[in-house]
């Protein structure tokens, strides 16, 4: 993971990918340079962008500046877990926790 | 397993946590906030939180012992060394929910009575099986039981109390967030550590799920004890939803609360484990 994102990705581009300009939502338990990539879940009706993907371990939306796609590793610096992105039902992506 | 560790340093709680989001908070909550009048002048709804703020001391004083404890029985450095900021964030809490009593016009001499006349005899049990196996310096067991169980429990019971006090009660809602927040890095430790070690001792699989049933029979016990009997409703009822999972806080009867708070964590005690290789063990008896 680098400043600029919060996702990795070893998936073969196929085709453009999205980009989206990230503000910060008011979420601030990690140091600020980093908080843009993440925000508050509202819950299951919370409609998830293609560029965000809720933590399963602390249940935080991590958020990508570019639209994300299976495959790609994700890092959810609030609880310190890696994951990986899968297509998840209802068109919105899960993330599967990597130990 | 060793690159996931590394992020474990001090430093970086350092910068998460008091340079981060309690930054400028005086015990967890703004310098300026105050437990509200509709609480301090009605005394059915002090005493009623007082009990409450009663059973966060009780598990956050088991989360310290458990955590401090389990210090020395961590194989490695990385992992001592996450523990000694999760003890430091649980001596916190234990000092935030402490000093709510003393806001809530308990007096100093008082605590210790307090806290004994209050604590809910279950949660202690729940406690005790915890610190057994952190007594025995067994830090596979206690790891589940720490960050996994007492975690995730506590994880959704703030989550409730924040939801629930959002609009009632901003001060105590804001020393929840700061706790929620320390939270989610425990129950992260617990996963990502306690993962890789149970597949490496699966023998071990079978006392830890006894553990699990056994607290969880306990924990169960305290959320029905806290919920039976009558309830207190604050004087002036929120204007505001407070949706928690789908149950409407604001107008829930103490039946649907429970529910919605057993089932909620029950849920994320199987998907937890599940995801680190153990498997959900109903309690004995319904409780």
């Amino acid at each position: 993971m680098t400043t600029s994102d919060a996702s990795t990705s070893e998936v073969a581009p196929d085709k453009p990918r999205r980009q989206y300009d990230l503000d910060e939502t008011g979420f601030n338990e990690v140091p600020k340079k980093w908080r843009k990539f993440y925000r508050h879940w509202g819950g299951p009706g919370d409609k998830l962008g293609r560029n965000e993907v809720v933590c399963p371990v602390c249940k935080i939306v991590i958020r990508s500046a570019r639209e994300l796609r299976p495959g790609d590793k994700v890092y959810c610096m609030p609880c310190m877990s890696r994951m990986i992105v899968v297509e998840g039902p209802d068109d919105h992506f899960i993330a599967e926790v990597i130990f | 397993m060793a690159d996931f560790l590394s992020q474990y340093s001090i430093q970086r709680w350092i910068e998460m946590c008091p340079q981060g989001y309690l930054e400028n908070t005086v015990y967890g909550r703004g310098p300026d906030e105050h437990e509200p009048e509709a609480i301090l002048d009605d005394t059915e709804q002090r005493d009623a939180a007082i009990s409450s703020t009663v059973q966060l001391v009780v598990g956050e004083r088991c989360a310290l012992a458990a955590s401090s404890g389990l210090i020395n029985a961590a194989p490695d450095y990385p992992s001592k060394r996450f523990l000694a900021t999760q003890t430091l964030d649980e001596a916190r809490h234990v000092e935030v929910f402490t000093q709510r009593l003393f806001d809530l016009g308990v007096k100093k001499d008082d605590l210790e009575d307090t806290v004994q006349e209050h604590a809910n005899p279950n949660l202690v049990k729940f406690a005790e099986v915890l610190l057994e196996k952190v007594g025995n310096g067994d830090f596979l067991a206690g790891v589940v039981g720490q960050n996994i169980v007492l975690e995730g429990m506590a994880f959704t019971v703030f989550e409730l109390l924040e939801t629930a006090n959002k609009e009632l009660n901003p001060k105590f809602a804001h020393t929840l967030s700061g706790t929620i927040a320390d939270e989610r890095r425990h129950v992260g430790f617990g996963e990502n550590r306690i993962g890789s070690l149970v597949r490496e001792h699966p023998e071990k699989k079978p006392e830890i799920e006894q553990m699990q049933q056994e607290m969880t029979y306990y924990m169960l016990a305290t959320f029905a004890d806290a919920f039976s009997g009558p309830q207190v409703q604050p004087a002036e009822p929120p204007t505001g939803e407070a949706d928690f999972h789908g149950t409407n806080l604001a107008t829930a009867t103490p039946e649907e609360m429970e529910a919605v708070l057993s089932n909620t964590v029950l849920g994320e005690f199987k998907t937890r484990l599940d995801r680190i290789g153990l498997e959900y063990q109903s309690p004995p008896v319904p409780a």
